[in-house]
């Protein structure tokens, strides 16, 4: 009787207190059952975790309408108003959320490296510490599927393109001059010093409708937005020396890295290829600036160098050597804000400019040459939900060329042009399911020297075929300008243009990436003239034309033997264009059919050391023998090369490294020059373009001073 | 009669209590099942007991704390791993902003990080370690006696040393400090954070190895 009474009475205060009962299902998108989501009244101590079967029952003294509200790890929260009275027992969807790590990702043609990536080719830590990269981003990038190894340039080429044919951003603004200044078949360096980046995508086609002006390829550098740390960064090498330093408060912080590189002691000790009366020297500098604001960031990046070499090189048609004596200086200043608007839209502005000079002596004959580069830079854009993102941009690009060429006997000959570019674009991504996604984008611009405007369409779609693998396909057209060579003696031209095709497939599990692209490229409009060299008098074109197609291979794993990193690129390439002075269609001569690169790095914990190792290899290259018949028609041997490096960590902040480039000491031959005018036998005469040294040997000590006392440079070696 | 309107009081101002004192049984509770393993259960209620309690960092801080600790757990998984650090890294930004100098969400911020660089020291040792002994140095400035500020930074840095055969005897010392920090330490409340003992105490005795 008791309890009869205990029972009515309880049940009373659960009336007097007006309790109502919530119960209900909580399933996936596939409708099976998900347990642990939290289900809950928001706002109030009621709630429960739902059980094996998705089953969930709480009861509630709250009234009126509420907001329940479902969370799970990887889902998207739920929240939906109800009322309190009237609820009935109802089956709640959960759609995973498309920022796990398993989404799909749109990925065609593109490489990353980085932190943020999410199919990541290469680790931050490993842009650099490929061995014979020596710090340089370019050669480290030159070990990736879908580049040329043209060792007499050190440029990117990609899939059968020129090196111009490459555009570098730095957040997202142009670096309009990204390497330094270099005699024929003396290879260059890239401008930037790893260190200041802490993301690098590289796209070898199919790239978004945010970026214009390049036929084949974007390279994306992106500065540190936050420097982890104050610290300082010493670096002594047989090359020369460097010092950075990175110093923060409480809401801006900055780095300043310079570098001093001489190759004279160097070349004192190993003799080279090169008749240099000064060798390469170079100073540099370069400076990150970083404000933060309550709702947005600040970036001001500016680098310096200035660079001169002096040197003679042989002349196969005089049998004399021609002096050429080089000055080079490069500023380049880049601003940029991303902040927050309203309504969670987010703004991008940013203003670069960039400043090249070159002062040549050519045997005497002077040319000096500036240009100035600017680019404008607005981008909006939001996510609209966590599937839709929206963006909306525009960028004005306004270059001026001005050379001067002095002969040492007559006159002076000024060229130059001056070309305002503006365009716009406008680009949604959107995201079906965890699976299922696709990006289309449109960019058009309008060039005011050539008078030609394009409209140029991107798209791609990716799709998730199971929990490890994608499949995706990008289509884009890319016009680019002329380059200058050719604008600064004719602007009466059309754009180049190329269309991508591509065809990629991705593996990514933990440890594991394989990465199997396939594409097609078809090129229109390349320029054409009639003459030895590009020149003032000669006739030209936009009537050239060609194509590229091929397959690039990309593996890399690091599980399967211990402390063993490794990747393998391959890249197979067919290509035929008919530009510049050409014949007739031909491969032309910076183009291998076969490319491949291993790079391994190994942690010999023992010995506290870092072993690397690259081998690049690639087949013949075509190249011109005018005593033959035909066109391009003849090719060298194959290249190949392995480097080593050793990097030893001393205490943790300082580690000492070697470099030998070269190992095996193989005599590679990049390709080959012939005279303009045949000899007394009627043969033309021939010189191989060699590596300026057949091997390079590399010794460097680099110390850092931090608070932490573990943080060193070994990403940067 | 008389005894059922006593149990009807009695009833009725357990209720109020109850009412009164949800926050307390909710932290109880959620604490038990912690306790018990039923790690999903207790971050779930921490979770609800944040939605009602938005002036107090606690529940929060503690969605954050079982996760991470879980995330430990899971080192190997990473699908799992991200999701549970995830979670508590979104559960401690929601305090970490209202309390920027709070020595205990910092600690847990830099416990979070070093989960990160423990499942795959390779990619986050070089972008993490900088960050999480920036976090320690911050807390140290604010509470230089909180023990585990003491021991955190201590064991952090102990296994750099180990692995470069350095003198460990300056952290050894540290975490000796820690222990005995641990023994006076006082909570504000009950619900506050007093945990750590266990871990300094198993490093300590790593030390006497020695």
């Amino acid at each position: 009787m008791r309890t009869t009474i205990t029972f009515l009475l309880l049940t009373l205060t659960q009336m007097l207190l007006g309790q109502t009962t919530i119960s209900g299902k909580v399933l996936d998108e596939k409708k099976q059952p998900l347990q642990g989501a939290n289900v809950f009244i928001d706002g109030t101590y009621d709630g429960s975790s739902t059980d094996a079967n998705g089953n969930f029952k709480f009861s509630t003294s709250v009234k009126g309408v509420q907001i329940l509200k479902i969370t799970f790890l990887t889902f998207e929260t739920l929240a939906q108003n109800i009322a309190i009275e009237k609820y009935q027992s109802q089956t709640f969807i959960l759609r995973e959320s498309i920022n796990s790590l398993d989404a799909v990702v749109i990925n065609a043609g593109m490489l990353e490296a980085g932190d943020k990536a999410r199919v990541s080719v290469l680790k931050p830590l490993d842009i650099v510490t490929t061995a014979g990269s020596a710090g340089d981003i370019v050669s480290a990038l030159q070990t990736l599927p879908g580049t040329q190894t043209v060792g007499e340039s050190g440029r990117l080429y990609v899939r059968g393109g020129e090196s111009d044919e490459t555009q570098t951003f730095v957040d997202g603004l142009r670096v309009a001059q990204p390497y330094g200044a270099s005699a024929n078949n003396v290879p260059t360096r890239g401008r930037f010093s790893p260190f200041l980046f802490s993301g690098i995508s590289f796209s070898t086609g199919g790239y978004s409708a945010e970026y214009g002006e390049a036929l084949s390829s974007v390279l994306l550098l992106n500065t540190i937005d936050e420097p982890v740390q104050e610290q300082t960064d010493i670096s002594l090498m047989t090359v020369g020396l460097g010092v950075s330093n990175t110093q923060k408060w409480k809401k801006s912080s900055l780095s300043v890295n310079t570098a001093y590189i001489d190759l004279a002691p160097y070349q004192l000790a190993v003799p080279q290829a090169v008749d240099w009366n000064r060798p390469y020297q170079s100073l540099s500098g370069e400076a990150v600036y970083r404000y933060q604001f309550d709702n947005g960031l600040l970036k001001v990046y500016t680098a310096f160098d200035a660079s001169r070499f002096d040197l003679n090189q042989e002349n196969i048609n005089t049998n004399l050597k021609d002096r050429i004596n080089l000055n080079n200086t490069n500023l380049y200043f880049n601003a940029v804000y991303k902040g927050f608007l309203v309504n969670n839209w987010q703004l991008i502005t940013g203003v670069s400019y960039g400043l090249g000079q070159n002062k040549i002596d050519l045997n005497q004959d002077y040319v000096t040459n500036e240009e100035n580069a600017l680019h404008l830079k607005l981008k909006v854009f939001s996510k609209i939900t966590t599937r839709l993102k929206l963006s909306f941009g525009s960028d004005y690009f306004l270059t001026n060329f001005d050379e001067s060429y002095k002969p040492l006997q007559k006159g002076s000959l000024r060229t130059g042009y001056t070309s305002g570019i503006s365009a716009f674009y406008s680009e949604v991504d959107y995201f079906f399911s965890k699976k299922l996604a696709f990006n289309l984008g449109i960019r058009a611009s309008n060039n005011n020297l050539l008078n030609a405007s394009s409209v140029s369409p991107r798209a791609s779609v990716a799709y998730k075929t199971g929990k490890f693998n994608q499949f995706s396909f990008a289509y884009g057209k890319f016009e680019q300008a002329p380059k200058a060579d050719y604008l600064k003696y004719h602007s009466n031209f059309e754009n180049e243009k190329t269309q991508h095709y591509i065809l990629n497939y991705t593996f990514a599990k933990e440890g594991t990436t394989l990465r199997a692209e396939a594409y097609y490229k078809k090129y229109a409009d390349l320029v054409k003239f009639d003459s030895e060299n590009p020149v003032y008098s000669s006739n030209y074109s936009n009537s050239g034309f060609g194509y590229a197609k091929g397959v690039d291979v990309f593996w890399r794993e690091n599980t399967r033997i211990k402390n063993l990193e490794y990747w393998i690129s391959y890249s197979f390439i067919d290509t035929q264009r008919d530009y510049r002075n050409y014949q007739q269609e031909a491969t032309p001569s910076f183009v291998a059919k076969h490319t491949a690169s291993i790079v391994t790095k190994y942690w010999i914990s023992s010995l506290r050391s870092q072993l690397g190792i690259t081998y690049n290899f690639n087949s013949g290259r075509p190249f011109e023998n005018p005593n033959t018949d035909g066109f391009l028609n003849e090719k060298t041997k194959s290249y190949s090369n392995v480097n080593l490096g050793w990097a030893y960590l001393i205490s943790p902040q300082k580690i000492l490294y070697l470099s030998v480039s070269n190992v095996l000491g193989t005599k590679n031959v990049y390709g080959y020059e012939y005279a303009n005018t045949a000899n007394q036998q009627g043969k033309f005469e021939s010189k191989a373009i060699v590596p300026t040294a057949s091997r390079f040997i590399f010794v460097g000590f680099f110390w850092t001073i931090s608070a932490d006392k573990k943080s060193n440079q070994l990403d940067n070696l | 009669m008389k005894k059922s309107i006593l149990t009807l009081v009695l009833v009725l101002s357990g209720i109020f209590a109850q009412a009164q004192n949800q926050y307390e049984q909710g932290m109880n509770k959620a604490f038990e099942l912690w306790k018990t393993n039923n790690t999903t259960e207790a971050a779930a209620l921490f979770e609800r007991i944040a939605s009602v309690e938005k002036n107090n960092w606690l529940p929060n801080y503690y969605v954050a704390l079982v996760n991470t600790t879980a995330a430990f757990q899971v080192l190997n998984d990473k699908q799992k791993l991200t999701a549970l650090l995830d979670k508590a890294q979104e559960s401690l930004d929601i305090e970490f902003t209202k309390n920027p100098d709070n020595a205990e969400i910092l600690v847990l911020q830099a416990l979070i990080y070093t989960a990160w660089i423990s499942a795959d020291p390779m990619k986050n040792g070089m972008t993490m370690s900088g960050k999480v002994m920036e976090f320690y140095a911050k807390a140290e400035k604010i509470a230089p006696n909180n023990p585990r500020v003491v021991f955190g930074k201590a064991e952090f840095e102990i296994g750099g040393a180990r692995f470069f055969k350095q003198d460990t005897s300056a952290m050894c010392a540290q975490i000796e400090k820690a222990v005995a920090l641990f023994s006076t330490f006082k909570p504000e409340t009950v619900y506050h954070p007093n945990w750590g003992l266990d871990r300094a105490l198993e490093a300590q005795k790593e030390c006497a190895k020695k």
